[in-house]
């Protein structure tokens, strides 16, 4: 059991590294064309129609700022146009949006509830322009975020251009954790797009041309994870993906854990579920990077700490039950051990110097990921709150979503 | 197009990341090392102290008794035997031999101690309270682990009071003598002597201090003086 579990240790440990020293790699490899890739609106050559779609439900509070923030974009007011899907809300949604109802570049759609994909797909189907893209209710642009995302549609292979996310206003414990999470989502994205191997096109203000959705078809169902299943299905088809990374979108995360929790059972529960679903791309060299790194990694990632994470509650448990057994036997005393500061007693093994390195990488990404926005970030010290809570809430939603996959269920939206 | 796989990055990747590992594991090799030299430094230390005090009692055939400390060697050989228990929950396999050595030299200066101990309680009628513990794997002696929490609880308790503990599958010849001298069953482990009586199998933390009376009498002085302590504070407190 020790062996086994040493030696699977060691393989994970190794498979995490070389996944860390490969976006390195990616990003040296890079590095120099990354502040070139975008321009500004003065020397921008092309300035295509945008459909920005807006589904709401039951977002009385959120919509029109959301709105505004589309409104105050910098781009021509005769291209930008924003579509406001209201999936049937039961509270005073629609009657809040009604204020735009006189705006040329606001166009107002109703229809009957039938989750986030239908109303996307009712937009689709109504807009007329040649790029669309989705802003949820929760969500507000930067001013430049679409200036930014032009240039890279020059490429008449990109399909879609994802944007860079970041928490708006931070101002919990929680917070900062996903602030700090998200920066470093922000450099993967970018790598996983420099490698054609992005596999979520993310639900605020991802940019597709409108042309691909009657070659690759609609929004699915997808395990309440469209975003998701919309990305593997152009890279299915593939379509170049690519990354926006000075674009950026500022979305509001769950302000408690129990929202939190929710919304990552149904984020990690539909990844494994769509990978599943499109499983032919794993290992597959037709797929490129995403093929035979990315998704089989992703994948592994996932198994890798449900072994670790049974592995720690059975050390802990056997600890427990060992230390009830010497209780029993000696009965309580208040004469605890002394503390020694010997850095002999200390358990400075491989694994722990590794894990050293493995936390400095998280770090880098991190760094890097707030750097790369170009945007000035305030909370410059949101990772000591990532590092210090993200593992320990984490197993949370990976032991759920595990245990959906394996009993089918598709976790909820709300 | 999409990106075509650059198969030369994904050797080079390889590469690094196995360069990395190996350096991480060279770390940990210098530190074991280390920490195996420390521990032999502090047994050469004991060692050197065990003939010092050997030399001290020859001496002694010919002075008194009152110059003689042997409190100091028991307190090292505790800390030994910490950090030996540490290297054996932490053994990595690669260094079981290294380990064995030392814990069979650690048996030995246990035995030297008990020994010396024991001519100078005879001659110069200082009472040290000693056991020899002899315990075994915990899959022959399940009972083993459930006597080592009493043991280190009573030592712990009583910093009079020296244990001895010998693992009766170190297969070494001086162990195996104790063993004959003392009738051990390695059938019957955990075995505890006291006084040159032989006890099996687990005994509670009563039963040690029935089969030691002296701890009954290292507990009645502490009582008294805690008590003396209490009295002597309650007049005060009263006012």
């Amino acid at each position: 059991m020790e062996l086994l579990f040493t030696t699977f240790l060691y393989t994970f440990l190794f498979v995490v590294l070389y996944f860390q020293v490969f976006l390195i790699l990616t990003l040296v490899e890079h590095k120099e064309n990354l502040d070139a890739e975008s321009v500004g609106s003065d020397t921008l050559a092309r300035k295509p129609s945008v459909t920005i779609i807006v589904p709401i439900f039951n977002e009385e509070k959120t919509v029109v700022k959301t709105v505004l923030s589309l409104l105050d974009l910098n781009y021509p007011k005769d291209k930008l146009f924003v579509m406001v899907v209201d999936d049937g809300s039961k509270d005073s949604s629609w009657d809040v949006v009604q204020q735009f109802k006189d705006n040329p570049q606001v166009l107002l759609h109703k229809k009957e509830n039938g989750g986030k994909y239908t109303a996307l797909n009712y937009a689709i189907e109504h807009a007329t322009s040649e790029l669309i893209g989705c802003l949820d209710a929760d969500s507000f642009v930067d001013s430049e975020a679409l200036i930014h995302m032009m240039p890279y549609f020059d490429n008449p292979e990109v399909a879609a251009v994802t944007p860079s996310l970041k928490i708006q206003n931070p101002d919990s414990i929680l917070g900062m954790v996903q602030s700090a999470e998200y920066s470093m989502g922000v450099f993967t994205r970018k790598i996983l797009g420099l490698l054609d191997a992005q596999y979520v096109t993310p639900g605020p203000f991802s940019i597709f041309r409108r042309e691909v959705f009657s070659k690759v078809g609609m929004y699915k169902h997808a395990h309440n994870t469209e975003d998701l299943e919309m990305a593997l299905r152009l890279q299915d088809h593939h379509y170049k993906i690519t990354n926006a990374h000075k674009a950026v979108v500022y979305t509001v995360g769950p302000r408690t854990l129990y929202k939190l929790y929710k919304q990552r059972v149904r984020w990690t529960g539909g990844f494994i579920q769509n990978t599943i679903d499109y499983k032919k791309m794993i290992l597959n060299p037709k797929y490129g990077n995403l093929g035979l790194l990315i998704l089989p990694l992703a994948m592994y990632s996932i198994v890798g700490s449900m072994i670790f994470l049974c592995y720690n509650l059975y050390t802990f448990t056997t600890n427990v039950i060992q230390e009830i057994e010497r209780l029993n036997i000696v009965g309580f005393n208040w004469d605890f051990h002394a503390f020694t500061f010997e850095w002999y007693f200390y358990n400075l093994q491989t694994t722990f110097f590794l894990g050293i390195f493995a936390i400095s990488v998280v770090l880098f990404a991190i760094w890097y990921g707030k750097k790369l926005t170009g945007i000035k970030d305030k909370h410059s010290f949101d990772f000591v709150y990532f590092l210090l809570i993200y593992s320990l809430i984490s197993p949370l939603w990976l032991v759920t979503s595990v245990y959906n996959t394996i009993i089918k269920r598709d976790a909820a939206w709300r | 197009m999409r990106q075509p796989i650059d198969k030369n990055k994904y050797i080079i990747t390889f590469i690094i990341t196995a360069i990395i590992f190996a350096g991480m594991l060279y770390i940990n090799n210098i530190l074991d090392e280390k920490r195996f030299g420390d521990t032999k430094a502090i047994q050469d230390q004991i060692a050197l102290d065990l003939l010092s005090s050997d030399t001290q009692f020859n001496l002694l055939k010919e002075t008194s008794c009152k110059n003689v400390n042997g409190s100091i060697l028991s307190k090292e050989l505790n800390s030994l035997a910490t950090k030996l228990t540490y290297l054996e929950a932490n053994d990595s396999g690669a260094k079981s031999d290294e380990l064995l050595y030392l814990k069979k030299y650690y048996s030995l200066l246990q035995i030297k101690d008990s020994l010396l101990m024991k001519q100078l309680s005879q001659k110069c009628s200082s009472k040290p309270i000693s056991v020899l513990y002899f315990y075994g794997d915990k899959k022959d002696c399940p009972a083993c682990t459930e006597m080592s929490y009493v043991l280190t609880h009573l030592r712990e308790q009583y910093p009079e009071l020296r244990i001895y503990s010998f693992d009766t599958n170190l297969n070494l010849s001086a162990i195996d003598t104790l063993k004959s001298i003392y009738k051990i069953d390695v059938r019957q482990l955990p075995a505890i002597v006291y006084n040159d009586d032989t006890y099996t199998g687990f005994k509670s933390i009563d039963e040690m201090k029935t089969i030691i009376p002296e701890l009954k009498k290292l507990d009645a002085i502490k009582n008294a003086s805690s008590t003396a302590k209490v009295s002597s504070s309650t007049p005060k407190d009263s006012q």
